[in-house]
């Protein structure tokens, strides 16, 4: 299963190419799914696919290099007893991860969600939930 | 020549659908459900029929096809349903009532009471209202009723508390005073905050759009003269057979936005096709299934049912601006809505649809199948539909004042440039709170206010450009002082400096200004 990562960088970090280097090094595709830079420093939200082993060693790569990490650990259900398919989450989604079929249904694509909770109160009959655990 | 032949043909329309122009097809509603039930009856779906009449011209489609069926899946608000509860030991004349905690409306005789789609339950607020209680009643559903009277000698009781399922209630109809809109605006959003509206969430900077009804698929635009749709057709109403009634409230034929008023037994009906709903930061709503069948009579008719998502245009429109009459950005297809994004201001935003596209096509469908397995037959019209009926605003006896009626228009105001030991002058000379920022030019580039100044002395800062806030939420000289009362509520703010559309200063409102409006209006 896809895991994500939350990495944070101070002020300084930002201008090393760190998370390339890590790419390089391992050779794993880290999926970038948002980045926020400040001028207090930065937020990257990885998407990894890889077994666990690979995982772990790519966060202590992370940590080795002064970044603060946290593996974020939730989940999103899209009830589809409940859904209708009226679309009202998808043009509020910020990542695609909610999105129309070519037959209208809508489809939860959960490796590309960064939990922002944005489409959770929009949906008119709560068919989406965000567990934290 | 053209206009005048048009409403010619409006006249007649409105009076029954008279032939007017001799058509090369001719088939009666008697023949067609002849055939239905003989079982050959060509029925296709509305998107279907697109590509027939793009590819044999309207008169060939005319002959071959009997029926076109179409859907809709949508929010529909001004829905709701008449209950009658029957009478108690000892009777009562049912003065207030609610059904789970949501009041109906029972201002009609004793035991009847009419449930509101978007009426709030009392305790839970925006997660419950009269659409969940209405779907609540189609699963049957046990739904706790109570109601309280004055007593009267022959309704001597005062209170009532019962639990009921719609199989205790003697009818229970869905009765909706406005149904599927022919077509709606699109909706965005041009303020630099998300707003909340019945259009769905819009998030800020014209970044997404809303958009809600089938287009193709949709029912009155299929046959938008009414040539065959009127009073007493027959309809899919909430996965059930119901009826259209009369023409809906705010029907607007000549816009393209006519409605529909319609009836049917909620008893029958099907939880798959009518769902309650919140929209968040706005109210509760129903979503109504809906389909109607159009009996191909004539190569008019053929040709309106062949009518394309690229052909159907509707309003982009800007709900950012809280008036009457919205600013149009621009005119976008069915086409373009549906395809998932549309351009706004230079770029591509992601769209939603609000009403279930899925749902249509499939409320389509299932007429289809009705009407094939000879469950379903076509109803004659009694009465047509205003095709000329416009929908006028409410007479208001006095224009809702706008902030350019009540804002200060002297400003004391200062410069990025001046100091703040200058600045704290001026507050200390003076009583309030907001000292406005403007340009050389009078246009306005930030704001101090009285604790940014007593934060910054002693920090060694000593220009209002290094302390000034450049984010300022300000208003229009146009803008209504409710919508202005609102901003001063969700943003917890005090005061706003009101804006010409070049961003120059005009004048100042303050929270003061409007308590004393507010005051003069409770008198
Ligand atoms: S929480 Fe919802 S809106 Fe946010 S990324 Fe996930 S699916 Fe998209
Ligand atoms: S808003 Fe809810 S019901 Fe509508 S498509 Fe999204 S998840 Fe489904």
């Amino acid at each position: 299963m896809t895991k994500k990562v939350l990495l944070k960088y101070s002020a300084e970090k930002t201008k090393e190419p760190i998370l390339a280097s890590i790419i390089k090094e391992t050779g794993t595709l880290l999926n970038i799914l948002h980045a926020e830079v400040s001028a207090e420093g930065g937020e990257i939200l990885l998407a990894i696919d890889a077994p666990d082993a690979e995982v772990n060693q790519i966060i202590k790569l992370f940590e080795q290099r002064g970044i603060e990490t946290k593996e974020l650990k939730r989940a999103i259900q899209l009830d589809e007893e409940k859904c209708f398919d009226c679309g009202a989450c998808i043009s509020l989604c910020p990542t695609g991860a909610l999105r129309l079929t070519d037959d209208y249904s809508v489809e939860l694509d959960e490796d590309k969600c960064i939990y922002c909770e944005i489409c959770v109160p929009s949906c008119p009959v709560r068919a989406l939930k965000i567990s934290k655990f | 020549m053209e206009k005048y032949k048009y409403q010619y043909l409006q006249h007649f329309f409105k009076f029954g659908g008279i032939e007017l122009t001799k058509t090369k097809v001719n088939k009666s509603i008697a023949e067609i459900n002849d055939r239905i039930k003989r079982g050959d009856a060509v029925v296709v779906t509305a998107e279907e029929m697109v590509e027939i009449v793009r590819e044999r011209g309207e008169v060939e489609a005319a002959k071959e096809v009997d029926i076109v069926t179409t859907g809709t899946f949508g929010a529909m608000c001004s829905s709701g349903a008449w209950l009658n509860f029957g009478h108690a030991d000892p009777p009562i004349k049912m003065q207030r009532v609610w059904l789970n905690d949501v009041e109906a409306y029972s201002g009609v005789a004793a035991v009847d009471a009419y449930i509101g789609a978007t009426q709030l339950s009392e305790t839970r607020d925006f997660e419950y209202g009269g659409g969940h209680v209405i779907e609540d009643l189609v699963r049957g559903k046990e739904i706790k009723v109570k109601a309280i009277a004055y007593g009267t000698d022959c309704y001597p009781r005062k209170e009532l508390e019962t639990i009921v399922t719609k199989d205790d209630l003697n009818q229970a109809v869905l009765c909706n005073p406005r149904s599927a809109y022919q077509r709606y605006v699109a909706a965005t959003n041009s303020r630099d905050e998300t707003i909340y509206t019945y259009m769905g969430t819009l998030l800020p900077n014209y970044s997404n759009v809303t958009y809600s009804g089938s287009g193709a698929l949709s029912p009155l635009h299929n046959d938008p003269n009414y040539e065959t749709i009127g009073v007493g057709t027959r309809i899919f109403l909430g996965g059930a057979q119901g009826y259209i009634f009369w023409e809906g409230t705010q029907h607007a034929p000549t816009k393209a936005m006519g409605t529909i008023m319609t009836i049917g037994n909620l008893k029958e009906m099907d939880a798959r096709y009518i769902r309650g709903a919140t929209i968040e930061g706005y109210g509760t709503s129903l979503y109504v299934g809906l389909g109607i069948p159009i009996p191909i009579i004539n190569e008019r008719v053929a040709k309106t049912t062949g009518i394309s998502d690229e052909e159907i245009r509707v309003d982009l429109t800007d709900y950012g601006v809280p008036r009457r009459e919205r600013p149009i950005l621009k005119e976008v297809t069915y086409a373009e809505l549906k395809s998932g994004r549309v351009e706004v201001e230079g770029k591509e935003v992601p769209v939603s649809p609000l009403s279930s596209l899925k749902q249509a096509r499939e409320i389509a469908g299932i007429l289809k199948n009705w009407i094939e397995d000879k469950k379903f037959f076509l109803a004659q019209t009694v009465e047509g539909l205003s095709t000329d009926q416009v929908f006028k605003p409410i007479k208001q006896i006095a224009a809702a004042p706008v902030a350019k009626d009540l804002m200060t228009r002297e400003v004391v105001t200062a410069r990025p440039s001046d100091s703040i030991t200058s600045a704290a002058k001026i507050f200390a000379k003076r009583n309030f709170d907001h000292l406005p920022i403007v340009d050389e030019k009078g246009k306005l580039v930030g704001i101090v206010t009285s604790w940014n100044i007593a934060v910054a002395v002693g920090t060694g800062k000593r220009k209002l450009s290094e302390i000034l806030t450049s984010k300022v939420i300000v208003a229009s000289e146009d803008e209504p002082i409710d919508a202005i009362a609102r901003k001063f509520e969700t943003h917890r703010i005090s005061g706003v400096p009101v804006v010409g559309t070049g961003g120059e200063l005009r004048g100042i409102l303050t929270s003061e200004d409007l308590s004393k409006l507010i005051g003069r209006r409770r008198r």
